[in-house]
């Protein structure tokens, strides 16, 4: 069973730290932000009387499986369609990963935040 | 005639045996780096025949508490999306976290998300780097 998932969230331009904010509320630590542009039929916006900004910050979160659906929820609730950074937000499956933080500097850091 | 059954029948057995193989699966691999240390990263991922690589350009959001700890950390990043087969992930991988993440300056995190279908043939063959030599197809 995979252990880790890829959260994306796609937001307007200027709304990653909120999206960040959102995540670290419930488990998240880091995350990488980079730049897109969004694409939206014509005919859906007036039919839906949506206006899509074409500029998009995405967020790359990776996460452990039993807090995904926390922050999920929390990013559909703070910059979800009806908040100002009109984000969406899903998941993918991680299979394998490397890299992430050692258990020494979570322990450094649980310490420190203990101590502050 | 007789030669060329047995040779067919020989060709057929070998084919049992273990000479056809399933295709090989593929995965997207996301290796997100230092900006600065983009092309040593892409090189490396060519040496495993990684034939597409897809380069983007971000900033990480490492929170201040953590960062203290991590004073060289660049927070301009690379993110490399790259195509490679399964048998070859987890020997990647284990070589990022052993070795190339240890270099200086190059602390990166890499993950991969399998890839479900995919349509053309051709295409598959590039992305799995599945050259004349090796193809699959080319047997009996």
């Amino acid at each position: 069973m995979n252990e880790y998932s890829l959260i994306l969230c796609i937001v307007n331009s200027g709304f990653a730290d909120e999206v960040m904010v959102a995540a670290r509320e419930k488990g998240a630590t880091g995350g990488t932000v980079f730049s897109g542009r969004g694409t939206v039929r014509e005919e859906a916006e007036n039919l839906f009387g949506i206006t899509v900004h074409p500029e998009k910050d995405i967020v790359m979160i990776i996460v452990k499986n039993e807090i995904k659906d926390n922050i999920l929820k929390n990013l559909y609730e703070k910059v979800g369609l009806n908040s100002d950074g009109h984000g969406i937000a899903f998941s993918l499956p991680v299979e394998e990963v490397a890299g992430l933080m050692s258990d020494d500097l979570k322990k450094k850091i649980k310490q420190s935040e203990q101590n502050n | 005639m007789d030669k060329k059954i047995n040779k067919r029948n020989k060709n057929i057995n070998k084919t049992l045996n273990g000479g056809l193989e399933a295709p090989k699966k593929i995965k997207i691999l996301v290796t997100i780096i230092p900006r600065k240390k983009v092309d040593v990263f892409t090189a490396i991922l060519e040496s495993y025949q990684a034939n597409l690589q897809i380069v983007e350009y971000g900033r990480g959001t490492t929170p201040p508490e953590i960062s203290k700890y991590l004073p060289h950390m660049d927070p301009e990043k690379a993110i490399i999306i790259s195509i490679v087969t399964e048998d070859k992930v987890k020997h990647i991988l284990e070589k990022m976290e052993n070795y190339y993440f240890k270099i200086k300056n190059a602390a990166g995190i890499a993950f991969s998300i399998p890839i479900e279908s995919i349509i053309g043939v051709k295409i598959y063959k590039f992305l799995a780097n599945i050259t004349e030599e090796n193809v699959w197809t080319n047997i009996v």
